[in-house]
């Protein structure tokens, strides 16, 4: 059958799906009133707004608080003190979600349970893995359908404001979106390494550990890096929990309307991340080589 | 590590992928210690009939016999010994490339490993497993490529590394599969050279496919023809004819698009 060239590239499917989610949208903007007249602000929220940005240029260097007890540390010490916990809290975080997502996303690969053509499955692979394999991808599913501050508000709850409770409501949601992402890169990393194994009489453990992950392993640790930074962030926020993070130095200075303390602690922030982005950046090129 | 050369037996096997018949009815005996090359146009099923000698595909009928064991009765420990037995040198090279040589010429082990031992090996390689490596990587000419990262050599480097990995096995026998078909003319002659002559100085037994007749013929004594799925010929290389090779190259306009390779 000769091509037909009058239509070259036919749209087909995929472009209804794409014009399905163009009227979504636009469906969506509708339903909920959204027009630009809701732009404009209220007079006092045009104040507050300008007394916020007029600060950016001008952080504190000292508190700004009417009343300071004696023995308060400086407004730096404490801001860099809140940083320090932040990142304590990220990495905590993260060496938890760090061993979690590995062990599950490896559960949740089909690479990790695919079997062997001529040794055929064991029974253990025909009926025990698919149910593993089932359960691990609804679980990280779950794991990362609820938000670490979601997390964090059923812990409070549960246990209280313990160190713990944090860590383990920024673990949950990271572990199961580093599972999700692991378990996706090894299961598209190049696989001929991995049969050159088995042909050679590998294991499947060992064709998975030799052949396949050390493939993924570049971007797996590039992605746990940029979660890292991620984690970062929600270490801070849930500071407005009452955890001893920049999150809480923020509230704190801009409840009391002292913008400039809180521009003081959004550029420690800021700059935490750049510092963690450059310091990670230069050790994946490390890594690479 | 060292082991007797094992032969290879095919008797009446078949195979199919899907609606493509890859092998039809091939009855092939391979003596231990043997050299041979399958010659053959892509497609005529020479890979295939490799691959069902190390059990990486089940013949749909017939036996694949390796030193007289046919590999659909292994239990599947005795399948991975099997395996671990046969160097075999795939086509596309099939090596991890972001890893050191060291660490892929260690990996052809695994086969005869545990895995504790093995992580343990691969993690932190012994002095005499790392000294082994460099002897077998100065036979096949590149010893100062050990602590090189294996996507920085180039092609035929990497081809060596390749071979280095079959040999660490050391194994029984060496399959190879189109070793040479990425690599220019010259680099091709020197690896068809350098395989064959381990395998006679080893004893190995050694099967190889090939598209090049003309190598094929400098460097083994006996010959196979492939086309479409079956033996067009199987004799001494010096009784080939030149009938032999139309046989195998004068393709026919439908075949050429009916190519499964």
């Amino acid at each position: 059958m000769a091509p037909d060239l009058r239509r070259p590239f036919p749209l087909g499917p995929r472009g209804f799906v794409l014009a399905g989610l163009g009227v979504a949208g636009i469906w969506a903007a509708l339903y909920l009133g959204l027009q630009p007249s809701d732009l404009t602000p209220s007079t006092g929220g045009l104040s507050l707004a300008r007394d916020f940005f007029a600060r950016a240029f001008s952080p504190a260097l000292s508190s700004e608080a009417a009343y300071v007890p004696d023995g308060t540390p400086g407004l730096l010490a404490l801001s860099l003190r809140a940083a320090v916990t932040t990142v304590v809290y990220a990495a905590a975080a993260m060496s938890v979600a760090l061993v979690l997502g590995i062990v599950l996303g490896f559960c949740a690969s089909t690479a990790w349970w695919s079997g062997d053509p001529l040794g055929g499955r064991t029974w253990f692979g025909r009926t025990v893995a698919p149910v593993i394999y089932g359960a691990t991808r609804v679980l990280i599913g779950f794991m990362r359908s609820v938000h670490e501050v979601l997390w964090a508000v059923l812990f409070l709850a549960a246990v209280g404001l313990t160190p713990l409770a944090a860590v383990v409501a920024i673990a949950i949601p990271y572990a199961g979106t580093l599972a999700k992402i692991f378990s996706e890169m090894v299961d598209e990393a190049p696989r001929e390494a991995s049969h050159a194994l088995r042909a050679a009489g590998a294991s499947g453990m060992q064709q998975f550990a030799f052949g396949l992950v050390p493939r993924a392993l570049p971007d797996m640790i590039a992605y746990a890096f940029y979660r890292f930074e991620c984690a970062l962030r929600s270490s801070a926020v849930l500071g407005f929990f009452g955890y001893e993070t920049l999150g809480r130095e923020i509230e704190q200075s801009f409840v009391s309307t002292n913008y400039g303390e809180v521009w003081t602690h959004l550029y420690v922030l800021l700059a935490l991340v750049l510092v963690f982005d450059a310091w990670s950046g230069r050790l994946r090129a490390r890594l690479a080589r | 590590m060292k082991q007797p050369a094992t032969g290879f037996s095919l008797d009446d096997v078949s195979v199919r992928f899907g609606a493509h018949a890859a092998l039809r009815g091939i009855d092939l005996e391979v003596a231990p210690g043997e050299a041979v090359a399958l010659v053959g146009p892509s497609g005529a099923g020479k890979s295939t009939l490799l691959r069902v000698l190390v059990g990486m595909v089940r013949p749909g009928a017939g036996r694949a016999r390796v030193g007289g064991e046919d590999l659909a009765t292994l239990t599947r420990s005795a399948l991975r010994r099997a395996r671990a037995s046969i160097g075999f040198v795939h086509q596309d090279l099939c090596l991890v490339p972001n890893v050191r040589v060291a660490r892929n010429v260690l990996s052809g082990r695994l086969g005869s490993q545990g895995l504790v031992r093995s992580t343990l090996g691969m993690v932190f390689p012994p002095r005499a497993a790392l000294d082994e490596a460099l002897a077998i990587l100065t036979r096949v000419g590149i010893p100062e490529k050990l602590f090189e990262r294996t996507d920085t050599l180039s092609g035929g480097q990497q081809q060596r590394v390749a071979v280095a990995r079959a040999l660490y096995q050391g194994p029984a026998a060496l399959l190879a599969d189109e070793p040479v078909s990425s690599v220019d003319p010259a680099r091709a002659r020197d690896t068809v050279g350098l395989l064959t002559r381990i395998s006679r100085e080893e004893g190995l037994t050694l099967l190889m496919s090939l598209h090049n007749l003309e190598l094929a013929r400098e460097f083994f004594p006996r010959l196979v023809g492939m086309r479409a799925g079956r033996i067009v010929f199987d004799r001494p290389s010096e009784a080939i004819t030149e009938a032999d090779f139309h046989a195998l190259y004068d393709l026919d306009p439908a075949e050429v698009l009916a190519d499964g390779a």
